[in-house]
């Protein structure tokens, strides 16, 4: 858990860490890795269920960082999330292709692009909000947890989802919306008016 | 739509599972700077993010952290093989040099052992070949890698949605050069060759090699040097003659086309 916690958490020390990836300091991706390796492996392990695939796409998602840091602003952007943003999107692609699902490589493209990873920090975290997500996740009813981790886990679109579970699409957007309610309600995430 | 028609589905776009049309207006809404849908997708990018500390706590393999960074050409590169990463791809371990130094010590090591001469001669030429191979081999992985790995490397997709590819990636570096790796591309026939093309905009396709694929389907080619990315429109593959083309004489086979420069 710390590591994860760790990669959401951003400091003056990772802002100097951007501005050396971005001057291609090797000492700065050492650093990098030291600091988001294991919260990026974990995460793509519980996605792709495989350890030598699982090392394969975190080493293309410090690969990704290191081509696109230059992307990040060094004085604002969130280094964790972004990585792990790529990290998952990385391996919800591998698990589409391998299974012969059609890719959302655009979409996923879409929400590992560093500029929406601006300020990030000051807005999501606080220090133990990683346990409080575990948490929340675990005390949502079976069907709203099942769907969650369909959706982040597997990066099924809720058509998918409901094939997948045999139900009619709306019930399932119907436990999604829930789903995410239910967390943003144990989160404290004001919902929007 | 307004941002508040959108608002049930910003989580939905931050968990890559957001449905037509709102996927794309929200798309359309970020691209114009919207300043209500940046916020809310960056909460909701940031939530989608915290999901993750949901994943049980793993332990990578004490070699990761140098395979990553052997991948980017730092730190020690294994003894004689050259790790090469492929975006979307496993990586690919490749003999360096120090197998090709370790091939010349086993040629030195035959004549100790005392090959005839003859022997040692054919062994030598075999090697020796093997060894430029390889070389060539080395010199093509670097370029690619240099291009990979490049702070200005364009990227781009082909085949994705065909339902019998080829399919794979084109890699545009303003310095090095274009990359393309695919698969599912069979082995061009007899007398022919696969012959790569920068299609710039508004102008005649320009050659870019020649290349053939593996039996496996699987294919890489490099065109060093500098191209202007933001001048080009595509990147194509056609059949030719082996001795290739001035201009296709074919159907293209692959077509790639170049997304617009970031702004």
């Amino acid at each position: 858990m710390l590591p994860i916690i760790l990669a959401i958490y951003a400091g003056p020390e990772e802002r100097a860490l951007i501005s050396r990836l971005q001057r291609r300091d090797p000492k700065a991706l050492a650093e990098l890795y030291d600091s988001y390796g294991r919260a990026a492996y974990a995460l793509v392990l519980r996605v792709v269920r495989d350890r030598a695939i699982a090392e394969d796409l975190v080493q293309e998602t410090f690969l990704r960082v290191w081509n696109r840091v230059h992307q990040m602003d060094s004085e604002k952007g969130a280094l964790g999330p972004w990585l792990l943003a790529i990290a998952r999107n990385r391996a919800i692609d591998y698990l589409r292709s391998s299974a012969g699902r059609e890719r959302n490589a655009i979409e996923l493209n879409e929400t590992d692009h560093a500029p929406l990873y601006r300020e990030m920090e000051a807005e999501i975290l606080i220090s133990d909000q990683a346990r409080r997500v575990r948490a929340a996740m675990d005390r949502l009813a079976p069907n709203y947890r099942t769907v969650m981790e369909l959706a982040y886990f597997e990066g099924l679109s809720q058509s998918e989802m409901s094939e997948k579970m045999g139900q009619p699409l709306g019930t399932i957007k119907t436990w999604v919306r829930t789903a995410l309610q239910s967390l943003r309600n144990e989160l404290g995430v004001a919902v929007p008016s | 739509m307004n941002c508040d028609e959108l608002r049930d589905h910003y989580d939905l776009y931050a968990l890559g599972i957001a449905e037509e049309p709102e996927r794309g207006e929200i798309r359309v809404h970020l691209n114009r700077g919207c300043e209500v849908c940046m916020a809310q997708v960056k909460r909701s990018l940031g939530t989608s993010a915290m999901i993750g500390a949901s994943a049980p706590a793993a332990e990578p393999s004490s070699q990761l952290r140098s395979r990553i960074l052997a991948s980017v050409g730092f730190e020690n590169r294994r003894a004689g093989w050259l790790p090469v990463w492929l975006p979307g791809w496993l990586p690919i371990w490749l003999p360096g040099w120090g197998s090709v130094a370790a091939i010349a010590a086993l040629c030195v090591l035959a004549v100790y052992l005392g090959f005839t001469g003859q022997q040692y001669a054919q062994t030598a030429a075999r090697l020796r070949s093997e060894m430029r191979e390889q070389a060539a081999q080395i010199a093509g992985l670097t370029e690619a890698f240099a291009i990979l790995s490049g702070p200005n490397t364009a990227e781009t997709s082909f085949g994705g949605v065909q339902p019998k590819p080829p399919q794979g990636k084109v890699f545009l570096n303003p310095a090095r050069g274009v990359l393309l790796i695919a698969s599912n591309l069979p082995p061009a026939p007899a007398s022919k060759i696969y012959e790569m093309w920068i299609i710039p905009k508004g102008a005649k396709p320009v050659p870019a090699g020649l290349f053939q694929s593996q039996a496996s389907g699987r294919a890489m080619h490099v065109q060093p040097g500098a191209v202007d990315v933001a001048s080009t429109a595509a990147v194509a593959v056609t059949l030719e003659n082996e001795a290739g083309a001035d201009q296709p004489t074919t159907q293209p086979l692959i077509v790639a086309a170049v997304p617009p420069a970031p702004r």
